[in-house]
Formats: structure tokens, C-alpha cells, sequence
């Protein structure tokens, strides 16, 4: 009871959400779900698995841009098809870099990530024929076709319920991910890379495969960001992208589940906010980031903890172990 | 027939030799114990022979397959296992996972995003009898880091255990044990690796003479002499060079 209520509340709040809140929150909601899942899909590779990529971008850029050239060059084009196409492609890259720089292991393996980013940045600017470089690409959300109705993706409420179903679908699957004998093996691979191998197994299939996965889902969040936008630019593919996604990552909380959905909800609403103050928000961005790794290195989720632990022993005595273990 | 065939291993560190032409040759079901002073290459050759460092030279045979340039995961694929000098579990992991950990590994449920890791028949039964063997069972749920120190030696066994090997290599497994909690790891040992071909590397005499049926004494990455423990004990080169010493 205690585990299904929130989850209840969670899921009412969200689906409710556009009838109490105007359409600049439900917009912004929006952003959140599909920021929440490119945090969530790198903090699969750095959080459990520990794998440190500064190229996690490459696979969130590759999926929107995948999105807006199969849009624009494809008529006819599906809306859910352009969507699988983007996932398709964003994991068989994935696939093949993760192949290339399996067995580099921390900072060599980091870098290498850095430079298959830099070099996907430089073919979306140089590429100008497909990529329309520094200008951008814009896109029509297909409408979506369901037999007895007409989804019109255009308006922004049907497209929040679209990205929570299908990328909340997504955050979910991997939560399942995080259950299964593979997630466990992520984990050990976190742990004690070395003493796996002694058990038999291969360390560089598990970073393969958690490789690959987490390409796909960056390249899913990296789909929705393109049609939640209806325009692509390079930014989409930038290092700074990769900032991004580390910042919501730390902010929320690393190698917890719930901490870049956190992450996520305080990076789009703190930019949202600062960037209507002032046009250095990046600044003040850094700022939080340095704050939060030096002083909450658990991040939102373990403040949040530590602030419900210390209310049950202030208020609640008795409840303080049994909430502990929970 | 030997079930593991080392012939002329040598493994060298830059200008560092440690091993200079190893040749031992363990037969199935024996209980071999290897002593050498420190510095010796003991640990050294366990890495060898579990496949951590690739020899130099030399090669490696485990049940009659050439087995020298195989990774260590294959290796304990093929039924070979090792313990850890240093505690080496996952620490993060609790009791249970270290050691299931292994054993689903054994019946090929690695790297599934579909099942659980516990999703096969027998996993968590089997799991549990290796707690139990070593007495780790209470302790399930206890993440490994915050065992104490001789728990978390049970668990090298438990986890060298775990994906049911027919050749165990055990590092010192009573490193930093008084002599008592010694004698009862070594009982554990006995009990536990029956059945199975067991190498072990061991500083304490008693245990040795009283465990093994074979000795190996290692010194200056050399086999200064293998046989059986009196024979050992008996020889004028051992005296000299390492029982006399001590």
C-alpha cells in the first residue's frame, strides 16, 4: 500500500495534469517526460553501469535528426514509423561505435565517446544537403491515423499524452531493464568488473549491450525532442547536449532510478526560468551543478530522502527505522 | 591423465620476470597445495593459470585443451574457478546476488533482458546450499561490503564455488585468520570442495601436511620440487631453502 499509492498519485497528477495546469505547463511537462528519459537512459550507462561517455548526444542527435530528414524526404511517412526509424538507427550506431571502443576502459573510453560526438557534430554542420547545417530542419508532426480516430499531434495536450504514453512506456521498460539478470549483471559490472570475468562473464558483451541499449533509448528521447520542437538544429547533437544530460544526471541523482526524472523536472523548469532573467543561465546552471556534486553527491533524490528521514524522527519517532528500510 | 598441464609457463612484467618456465601437472580429484616464500610467483601463476595475465611463454592445458591465449571468462566457462588473496567481491551487491552472481552464470543467464536473475529452475536453491555450506546463509541479505572480515573470506569461497567448477583455485584462503578460525576454514575447505580438483596456495604448515596429498613448492618462479607432503618435508632443498628458514 505504502509502495502503490504514490505510484497512483504519480499517475493521476500526470494524466490529470492538462486539466488544471494552461498549456505552457503542459508544454513544458512535455519536455520534462522526454528530457527525463535521455537522463534516464545515460544514467543506465554511468549510474549503473559506470560507464563514463561524453558522447551520449551523439545518440539523442542522431534520433531527432534521423526523425526530421525521414519527415521531410519521406512522404508519407508515419508518425510512429519515423519514431521507430529514429530508435532503429540511433542502436545500430550504438551497435557499431560501441563494437569499435569496447575494450577502452575510463578516461580513453571517455574521450573516444567525446570524439565520435565531435565528429557527428561536424557532419551535421558540413552535411548541408541532408542536415540544412547551421539553418536547422523543420518538421510537421504527422497526424496519427488510430482507424475509429484522428490524433491530431499538432496540439500540444494530444502530443503530451502521446510522449507520456509512449516515452513514459519507455522510462518504464528500462526500470524493467534495471530487474532483469542483464541489469544485475550492469551492475556488477559497476561493482567489480574484474571479478565477473571469474564468474564467466564476458565484460565486454555487458558494455556492448549496455551500450547499445542506452544509444536507443537517447536516440527514442532524441525523436520526441525533435517533434516536440518541430525543428532540429545542431544543438540537438552538440557536446553541450552532452553537458546537458550529465547535469541532470548529477543534479537528480546518479545510479538512482527516480534521480535524472528529478534531474530532468529541475534542468527544464531552473532553464526555463533563469533563461527569462537573464541570457546567462548557463552560468548559474554550472553553478547549481558545482554545488550539488560537492555537497549532495546523491543528489535531489537523497536530499529528498534525507529530508523525509529527518521529518519522520522529528515528528514521527516510532516510524524513523521502519521507514528507513523501506 | 592430468586434468591441468602447465609445461615451461614463463610470465615476465616489463624487465620483471616472476615465472621463469613453470611445469606442474595436477591430476583429477587431487587436493594440491603450492608454498613457496613471498615473492615466489604464487599468486602470479594462479593468475596465469585462471587467465587475469597471459603467460609470456609456455603453454596451459585444462582437461587435454590447450587453453593459454583463452580469456578468463571462457576458462571458467569450461569448469575452472578461483578465490581471491584480497576480498574481491561485489561489494555493493548483498550476499545473495555475490553468489548467485555465479550461478546463473553457470546455467547461462548473463546477460537476459527478458528474465529475472532468478528466472531458472534451481538458481536460488542452489545458491542457497552454497550459503549454507559456508555458513553465510543468515547473512543473505547483507550487502557484502559490510560483512566482517572472515565473512567476507567464506564468500571468496562461496563465490569460487559458485558457478560449480571441477578445478578450484583458492588464494590464501585463511589470509589473516587466527589459528583457530583456521582450522575451521579449512574443514569448510575439505567439506566443500569434495569432489572437486583443488589447488590451493597456503602459508600454514599444519593445514598443508594436513590437507594436501600433493605439494609444490615454488621458488624464484621455479618448481623447486612436487610430490607428496613427506616427501616434501623431507627434502634437503625445501629445509634449506624454506621450511629451515621459517
Amino acid at each position: 500500500m505504502s509502495r502503490l499509492l504514490p505510484r497512483a498519485v504519480l499517475v493521476i497528477a500526470l494524466v490529470g495534469l492538462p486539466f488544471f495546469v494552461g498549456k505552457f505547463h503542459v508544454s513544458l511537462m512535455t519536455e520534462v517526460i522526454v528530457f527525463a528519459l535521455y537522463g534516464v537512459s545515460y544514467n543506465l550507462l554511468l549510474g549503473y553501469g559506470n560507464l563514463l561517455s561524453f558522447g551520449h548526444a551523439l545518440f539523442f542527435g542522431l534520433g531527432a535528426y534521423t526523425t526530421a530528414v525521414a519527415l521531410n524526404h519521406i512522404s508519407g511517412l508515419g508518425f510512429f514509423s519515423a519514431v521507430i526509424l529514429a530508435t532503429a538507427s540511433a542502436t545500430l550506431v550504438g551497435f557499431l561505435i560501441g563494437f569499435l571502443i569496447l575494450r577502452q576502459k575510463g578516461a580513453s573510453f571517455a574521450l573516444l565517446t567525446l570524439a565520435f560526438n565531435a565528429l557527428f557534430h561536424a557532419m551535421a554542420i558540413k552535411f548541408t544537403f541532408i542536415t540544412h547545417g547551421d539553418d536547422g530542419l523543420s518538421l510537421l508532426r504527422p497526424k496519427i491515423n488510430l482507424g475509429f480516430a484522428t490524433l491530431n499531434t499538432p496540439d500540444v495536450t494530444t502530443f503530451y499524452y502521446i510522449t507520456l504514453v509512449v516515452v513514459g512506456a519507455a522510462i518504464l521498460a528500462s526500470w524493467y531493464f534495471t530487474t532483469t539478470a542483464m541489469g544485475t549483471t550492469v551492475v556488477m559490472l559497476r561493482e567489480n568488473e574484474e571479478r565477473m570475468k571469474f564468474l564467466g562473464y564476458s565484460t565486454s558483451l555487458t558494455r556492448l549491450i549496455l551500450f547499445t541499449v542506452t544509444g536507443g533509448l537517447a536516440g527514442l528521447a532524441g525523436s520526441f525532442y525533435a517533434l516536440f520542437f518541430s525543428f532540429v538544429s545542431v544543438d540537438a547533437i552538440s557536446i553541450t547536449m552532452t553537458t546537458t544530460v550529465l547535469l541532470i544526471t548529477f543534479v537528480g541523482g546518479s545510479g538512482r532510478f527516480t534521480g535524472p526524472i528529478f534531474g530532468a523536472l529541475v534542468y527544464i523548469y531552473l532553464q526555463n526560468f533563469l533563461s527569462d532573467i537573464t541570457d546567462r543561465w548557463p552560468f548559474f546552471m554550472g553553478l547549481i551543478f558545482i554545488v550539488m556534486v560537492l555537497f549532495i553527491p546523491g543528489g535531489l533524490v537523497q536530499l529528498i530522502e534525507d529530508i523525509i528521514l529527518w521529518a519522520r524522527v522529528r515528528w514521527m519517532p516510532g516510524t524513523a527505522e521502519a521507514g528507513r528500510e523501506s | 591423465m592430468s586434468i591441468l598441464e602447465l609445461r615451461d609457463v614463463r610470465k615476465d612484467f616489463s624487465k620483471l620476470v616472476v615465472l621463469r618456465g613453470v611445469n606442474l601437472s595436477v591430476s583429477p580429484g587431487e587436493r594440491h597445495a603450492i608454498i613457496g616464500p613471498n615473492g615466489a610467483g604464487k599468486t602470479t601463476l594462479f593468475n596465469v593459470i585462471t587467465g587475469k595475465h597471459q603467460p609470456s611463454g609456455g603453454t596451459i592445458l585444462f582437461k587435454n585443451r590447450e587453453i593459454t591465449r583463452y580469456s578468463a571468462h571462457a576458462r571458467n566457462r569450461l569448469g575452472l574457478a578461483r578465490s581471491f588473496q584480497i576480498n574481491n567481491p561485489f561489494f555493493g551487491l548483498n550476499v545473495f546476488e555475490n553468489v548467485r552472481a555465479g550461478v546463473r552464470s553457470r546455467m547461462g543467464l548473463r546477460y537476459s533482458i527478458f528474465r529475472g536473475p532468478g528466472a531458472l529452475p534451481k538458481t536460488d536453491e542452489q545458491t542457497w546450499e552454497i550459503l549454507r555450506q559456508v555458513g553465510l546463509d543468515d547473512f543473505a541479505q547483507t550487502p557484502a561490503r559490510e560483512l566482517s572480515y572472515g565473512r567476507q573470506r567464506a564468500l571468496e569461497i562461496a563465490m569460487a564455488l559458485s558457478t560449480d567448477p571441477e578445478l578450484i583455485l583458492l588464494d590464501e584462503p585463511t589470509a589473516g585468520m587466527t589459528g583457530e578460525e583456521t582450522a575451521d576454514a579449512i574443514e569448510i575447505i575439505d567439506r566443500v570442495t569434495a569432489g572437486r580438483t583443488l589447488i590451493i596456495i597456503e602459508h600454514d604448515m599444519d593445514v598443508v601436511f594436513s590437507l594436501a596429498d600433493t605439494v609444490t613448492v615454488l621458488q624464484s618462479g621455479v618448481v623447486l620440487v612436487s610430490g607428496a607432503p613427506e616427501e616434501v618435508r623431507q627434502d634437503q632443498r625445501v629445509k634449506d631453502a624454506y621450511l629451515g628458514s621459517d
